[in-house]
């Protein structure tokens, strides 16, 4: 488990900018993720999920083109690198693993 | 307006790779925010400005990042691996520093506590005690720290500054009895209702306001109640008081132990009623009384001291010498200059003398590493070179030695602590007081030691990086390095500073011991070798004040049946006192037809006509008491002093003379029956009083002097025949010479701590030599060599380095001695009867300073000095 660290939040915002391929900036990343999941999500909170998951390597960024509702300022897009979805496989992996394993006994369980 | 706040603490704590399009998104989502609701806008951009703040998004902490934590890693690593390298040297610095942290540290502790006596009392900067001056020809000539019963009532109603009062007396001796024990109480004092006005101790137990309704009540402190009740609850019950009167106390409240940072301590608080019976109550004409006031918050000392003066010509008449004034609470313990102080004073001198030393320590300690680290930059020459060679900025040098700095004084620091807790229980011996009890878990103690470490770095530190940084490359990394000459001379400088405190220390200490032995080995002029001396009780009920003066007589007439018992004299007061257990007069009086009346203090003693042959007292003219004359009731005998002040100076012509006592009409005269040698009744700092002895047969104290063989046998006989004649009181005794030798305790208290921290002070000096000497020796190993090639012999080398110390112990002897003359006279100056500036001890200090640093000196450079020549000079 210490090979790929991946949160939970952290693992929502990489697939999600999987998900807007090449279209993955802030804002973008945020409605997605409000509308998918349907839960609010902070810059802030988004913005230092991505910035350490670009320093992991999980993911690369380019900065892109300005325009005036930004006053100016430009987007900058990330992307996953092969890391990052090496990352996401072996959560996955894990998970379904852990899926697998579960007594189908324990789920059909039934409160009497 | 909320938006460009925002954006601007944003652009601040934003790592600022991150800044523009984190703003652009922010930017984005605003004008979105703005479509939808205009006002809530800029607050939700404010609210994610805030909910930015995260670690890994703010902006680095240090700009061009000097200290980044990679960088910072490798100073760790250099710096340890120096340290490992030279141990010798990383010992002497963190041993020095802990040392002279932890030194300097318990002694800050001992100094704060000496200076928050009385502190905690609400308003005590507004509260005042009222002292009694006695002058003599419009000088003071003696300070009393008491007052009289009325002063404070009459101050309040004369000044309007003084706002309450409260007045309490000291009982210094109580015989209490409770459930079938009797106990003496030394701790007690009176109080009245305003008491907890001015001393807020905490109540446990009991209403304050009521304390003391009753004159009979009394109050216990928490241990105290404990010893009498056990757990039981302690407020309604009572305790027989026998001595000063036979009455049965109500115990009407409990309060909590009081701290032993007060100079008016005790542990009963008896109510002022009982001392009703006694003459000086509320009574102007006896200063017995501690008297208390409050005065207005900003009130004008100077002014509040004249209108004292203006009440004491109003009370005690326009031709009064004598005058109240008022002195400070909080002071008192340090600063009173006052007689009859309520209990052991502090020393403003000794919480200076120790804050001194302890400085010394300290710098002794900085200084250490200063000189170290600058000695030993050749060796980091090469290093510093490199550094800049690929791409190191001064300021990153500067940070990286103030880091090894800081890595020095925090290890220092740790065994500090270590010291310091294991040194705790030898210093509160040392000091005589239960200061800190760990020292882990004392706030006060662990903030001063982070605070002195990061001081220490920055003092100790701050010198060597700035020289060590600046190197040039091209000059250390071509091998032509040399130490810069203002950096030799500084070193020198500091050596020299070592030296000096280290010769100040053992001079100072040397003078102080050889002060308090002379004190007690100077003759008193009597005779103080197995003589003990005991009190008996005071008659408290009307049947033991009728029986009292046969009970004693036949006490006495029992004791000298015994053929091991010399003599059995009496007195009122016993010697080797404390400088104020004397009686004394501020009467006039005068030796007829030899002097006129004289204003000034005489003091009074009475003693019976075998007083004088029980301590050894000095007859020089005239005879003793005769209690077979009946004229003797009007006989005295003064001592030389008091002849000296009147004008006589043969003691023979003396005797027959008579002293007139007072200026009225009725005034008693009194003869003169003999004149006894100067003796000193109390400690050396106090000169000889003018002194006048009268005849008293039946005094309570007793001097007895016992034959050396089987004196333990007589104590036992002592003891049962005092049971017989006093079954009520267990019975105290003490010699007279252990009586002396405790009023020496504080002088050789100081002494001791003197001694100790300067030996620390100068140990921590010498390993700081030891380094240094080390490393000059080492780097001078070729040149040594050279010299053995050329013939000469070791020890003309050692000659030739020790030069360079003479030189500095010649400096260091030149500024320090004059400064040990100035301070070490000014403090004997404390005592009547001192030792002249020991010089010859001056000179034997100065003969260890340099005893010491030639040795270890000389030992670094024979170390070198006997290498062959063929191994040093190997490599040329």
């Amino acid at each position: 488990m210490k090979k790929y660290q991946l949160g939970e939040f952290e693992e929502i915002v990489l697939l999600t900018v999987g998900v807007l391929f090449d279209e993955a900036y802030g804002v973008a990343v945020k409605e997605e993720i409000e509308k998918r999941l349907n839960r609010k999500v902070s810059v802030g909170a988004l913005q230092s999920a991505l910035r350490r998951m670009e320093k992991k390597g999980y993911l690369s960024s380019r900065v892109g083109e300005t325009n005036e509702k930004r006053g100016g300022k430009p987007k900058r897009f990330f992307n996953i690198t092969a890391l990052g979805k090496e990352a996401l496989e072996y959560s996955k992996d894990i998970r379904t693993e852990l899926w697998d394993s579960i007594p189908s006994v324990a789920l059909d369980l039934k409160i009497v | 307006m909320i938006r460009k706040i925002a954006d601007r603490l944003f652009k601040w704590y934003c790592n600022p790779e991150y800044y523009p399009d984190i703003q652009g998104d922010l930017e984005e989502l605003y004008s979105d925010h703005l479509e939808q609701n205009k006002k809530l806008a800029g607050l939700k951009y404010l609210a994610d400005v805030i909910l930015l703040f995260r670690p890994a998004l703010i902006r680095p902490l240090f700009k061009n990042s000097i200290i980044n934590s990679a960088m910072f890693r490798n100073y760790l690593k250099i710096s340890i691996r120096n340290l490992q390298r030279h141990k010798v040297y990383t010992a002497i610095n963190v041993i020095g520093l802990a040392i002279g942290l932890a030194g300097f540290l318990l002694i800050n502790e001992y100094v704060n506590f000496e200076k928050s006596y009385d502190s905690f009392h609400h308003d005590a900067d507004q509260t005042f005690r009222v002292g009694n001056l006695a002058t003599s020809n419009g000088t003071i000539e003696v300070k009393d720290a008491m007052a009289s019963y009325l002063a404070g009532k009459v101050l309040q109603d004369e000044i309007p500054e003084i706002t309450n009062h409260t007045v309490t007396r000291k009982l210094d001796r109580m015989i209490l009895r409770n459930a079938g024990s009797t106990y003496i109480e030394k701790g007690g004092v009176s109080a009245d209702i305003r008491f907890f006005d001015f001393f807020n101790y905490k109540v446990l137990q009991g209403d304050v306001e009521h304390f003391f309704d009753d004159p009979h009540a009394v109050v216990l402190t928490q241990s105290k109640a404990k010893s009498y009740f056990g757990d039981a609850n302690t407020v309604g019950q009572t305790i027989e008081m026998l001595t000063p009167n036979k009455v049965t106390l109500k115990v009407t409240g409990l309060i909590e132990d009081i701290p032993a940072n007060t100079h008016y301590p005790f542990d009963i608080l008896v109510s002022d009623g009982i001392m009703k019976s006694r003459d000086d109550y509320e009574n102007w004409s006896y200063n017995n009384y501690y008297v208390y006031v409050k005065v207005q918050e900003g009130s004008d000392l100077t002014v509040l001291n004249e209108k004292l003066h203006q009440a004491s010509l109003k009370q005690f008449g326009e031709e009064t010498t004598e005058f109240m004034d008022i002195f400070p609470l909080t002071d008192i313990y340090l600063k009173s200059d006052y007689s009859y102080e309520p209990h052991i004073m502090g020393s403003q001198k000794a919480v200076t003398f120790l804050t001194i030393i302890s400085i010394f320590i300290l710098v002794i300690a900085w200084v250490n590493y200063v000189n170290l680290s600058t000695a030993r930059a050749v060796d980091r020459a090469k290093e510093v070179g490199l550094r800049k060679v690929v791409g190191a900025i001064k300021a990153q040098l500067i940070g990286q030695f103030l880091f090894e700095s800081f890595f020095i004084n925090a290890l220092g620091a740790i065994v500090a602590l270590f010291l310091a807790q294991m040194a705790l229980p030898y210093f509160n011996i040392l000091v005589g007081k239960e200061l800190v009890v760990d020292v882990w878990n004392y706030w006060p103690f662990l903030r001063a030691l982070l605070i002195f470490t990061v001081a220490g770095t920055i003092i100790s530190g701050v010198y060597p990086s700035l020289i060590l940084s600046s190197f040039q490359p091209v000059t250390v990394l071509k091998g032509k390095f040399r130490n810069s000459k203002q950096g030799v001379y500084l070193r020198k400088g500091l050596v020299v500073l070592q030296f000096t405190a280290s010769l100040v220390l053992i001079a100072s200490t040397f003078t102080v011991y050889r002060q308090v032995q002379f004190m007690k080995g100077t003759d008193k002029g009597i005779n103080t070798d197995h003589v003990l001396s005991l009190t008996v009780p005071r008659a408290s009920t009307p049947e033991e004040r009728k029986t009292f003066r046969t009970t004693i007589n036949s006490f006495k007439d029992e004791l000298r049946s015994n053929p091991n018992i010399l003599v059995v004299g009496g007195t009122s007061n016993l010697p080797g006192g404390g400088h104020d257990d004397i009686n004394a007069t501020t009467d006039e009086l005068k030796v007829i037809g030899k002097s006129d009346f004289l204003e000034g203090t005489t003091f009074m003693q009475w003693n019976d006509d075998y007083f004088m042959e029980a301590v050894g007292m000095q007859l020089v003219a005239g005879r003793n008491f005769d209690r077979e004359m009946a004229s003797d009731s009007a006989a005295i005998i003064p001592n030389q002093s008091f002849l000296r002040r009147h004008g006589i100076t043969d003691d023979a012509e003396a005797v027959g003379l008579q002293v007139r006592w007072g200026q009225h009409e009725k005034a008693r005269k009194y003869n003169i029956v003999g004149v006894v040698k100067d003796w000193n009744r109390t400690s050396l700092k106090t000169k000889v009083e003018p002194t006048i002895y009268m005849p008293w047969m039946t005094p309570r104290s007793l001097a007895i002097k016992l034959k050396p063989d089987n004196y333990k046998e007589t104590i036992k006989f002592i003891d049962s025949k005092w049971s017989e004649f006093y079954p009520n009181v267990p019975l105290t005794y003490s010699f007279l010479d252990e009586r002396f030798d405790t009023l020496y305790r504080e002088d050789e208290k100081f002494g001791n701590v003197f001694a100790v921290f300067s030996t620390f002070a100068i140990l921590v000096a010498m390993l700081g030599l030891f380094g240094l000497a080390s490393f000059l020796s080492i780097q001078r190993t070729k040149e040594v060599g050279i010299r053995k090639v050329l013939g000469a012999e070791i020890s003309q080398i050692v000659v030739i380095f020790f030069k360079d110390f003479i030189w500095l112990l010649g400096i260091a002897a030149i500024i320090g001695i004059p400064l040990i003359y100035f301070s070490m006279d000014q403090w004997l100056n404390n005592y009547a009867y001192r030792i002249d500036f020991p010089w010859a001890l001056a000179v034997l200090s100065l003969f260890i300073v340099v005893a010491f640093a030639l040795g270890t000196v000389g030992y670094q450079i024979y170390k070198v000095a006997v290498i062959s020549p063929s191994r040093t000079l190997k490599y040329e």
